[in-house]
């Protein structure tokens, strides 16, 4: 066995048939819910206490951190005295990492209520693993009531939507991702359109008309009619519109409402929004 | 199997940060990807299909975290560590330096792959205009690999695993 052609070539061929399921499996998309896609949230589901448990460390030492960097100057005048403010400063970090928490759960909640829908509020536990895609890895899953393609929002705004959902743990795919796709309008003119992802992390407007009155500083709410996310929920701020380029659509960048860096807890909507007539012109 | 063990472990570590760090410190691209170190540690030092089969899942392990393309990073792990493995029969060596190298290398790839598989091809000029970070990252990784190659070497020593000479 070991002197024949296909033990000496072992890692070339099998190599070579990895890479072949490896495109096969960017190729075919791989749906929801096939067998391929199953094992990765098996793997979100191994990681969630670990992430759970790093997200609290984090919680409580970069506090301390932004501390520190604040004392440095202060360390010369009177170390005694550093150490007692530090100590304090400490105290108080924790204090008020409890009230910031209470009071982004009591705003989730009153957000809730506004909305009158189901829904279901988690915690941020992780970011995208390249850095290259834009999603956030979330405390919650299907234990929880959650499924794909449901909407999550923040009380600054949309988030974005669910695209993979282990028991424990679930990943959403933010709006400013390229990948993601949201219907929307400017708040003013009522000019629709589709927003997506920059690379830059900023939003677009899509296949919005050159005719449109649409200003920088409009808001953007979504529509409704995607049938993911109720109506009038703020996605962001208009930044620049021109009309540079032969297209037939005005080119409008926006800033998103929600600052995704400093999301900590998140809402997720577990009942569909009604369905609307499309009575939005564009 | 305690190979299969180590390097298992070590990539749920190293997922575990790289999806956690990044979301609290703003360190944004100079996070390294630590996974494709240990991708291409992995590719010099352990030659046979086992390996190459660890080397997919590593890269599916990080499309499970990243992005929405299933495969994607299955797929350029895997030819990383195909290079690893042809470049360490070639010039017959492990040598960290060479290890250096292929990490910047392949982080750089991995990153523009992602940049334009994840975007699509009709922004793949604005991916270009990615290509300061995605450097700028694979220096960060490149700077890390001797010291992750020398927690795996540790690693492996203590739990008895020898080291194999390049050329079987």
């Amino acid at each position: 066995m070991r002197g024949t052609f296909l033990w000496r070539r072992r890692v070339v061929l099998t190599s070579g048939i990895l890479l072949l399921w490896a495109l096969h499996m960017l190729s075919a998309g791989l749906a929801p819910g096939a067998r391929a896609a199953k094992p990765s949230l098996a793997l979100l589901w191994l990681l969630k206490p670990v992430l759970t448990i790093e997200a609290d460390i984090a919680d409580d030492t970069t506090g301390f951190i932004h501390d520190y960097f604040d004392l440095v100057n202060v360390r010369q005048e009177n170390l005694r005295l550093k150490e007692q403010v530090a100590e304090l400063e400490g105290q108080r970090t924790r204090l008020a990492e409890l009230e910031v928490e209470t009071r982004h759960l009591s705003e989730l909640l009153e957000l809730r209520k506004v909305l009158a829908m189901q829904a279901v509020a988690a915690r941020v536990i992780g970011a995208d693993a390249t850095e290259l895609s834009r999603t956030l890895i979330l405390s919650q899953g299907s234990n929880g009531g959650l499924r794909r393609d449901m909407a999550v929002i923040s009380t600054a705004g949309v988030v974005g939507k669910l695209i993979a959902v282990a028991p424990n743990a679930s990943r959403v795919l933010l709006i400013n991702d390229h990948n993601s796709g949201l219907d929307a309008f400017d708040q003013r003119s009522r000019a629709r359109g589709i927003v997506a992802g920059l690379l830059n992390g900023d939003l677009t407007m899509k296949y919005v008309d050159r005719t449109e009155d649409v200003k920088p500083g409009d808001s953007v709410v979504t529509s409704g009619m995607d049938g993911i996310f109720p109506r009038g929920l703020l996605v962001g701020q208009i930044t620049r519109v021109s009309q540079e380029g032969p297209g037939l659509f005005l080119n409008i960048e926006f800033r998103p409402a929600a600052d995704f860096r400093k999301l900590e807890q998140v809402l997720i909507l577990t009942q569909k929004p009604p369905q609307l007539a499309p009575d939005i012109k564009g | 199997m305690r190979l299969v063990a180590l390097y298992a472990i070590a990539t749920l570590v190293a997922l575990a940060l790289e999806t956690t760090i990044p979301h609290w410190l703003p360190i944004g691209v100079l996070m390294p990807n630590l996974v494709l170190i240990l991708v291409v540690d992995l590719g010099m030092k352990h030659h046979g299909a086992i390996s190459a089969l660890l080397a997919f899942g590593m890269g599916y392990a990080i499309d499970s975290f990243s992005g929405t393309h299933l495969g994607l990073n299955a797929f350029m792990l895997t030819l990383t560590y195909v290079i690893a493995y042809a470049l360490s029969r070639y010039l017959i060596s492990t040598s960290t330096a060479i290890g250096v190298i292929l990490v910047f290398v392949g982080a750089t790839l991995t990153g523009l792959a992602n940049s334009v598989g994840g975007t699509g091809f009709e922004a793949s000029s604005g991916a270009i205009g990615m290509l300061p970070g995605l450097a700028l990252r694979a220096a960060s990784s490149a700077l890390f690999t001797p010291w992750v190659f020398a927690l795996m070497g540790s690693s492996k020593r203590a739990i008895g695993l020898r080291p194999r000479p390049v050329r079987e």
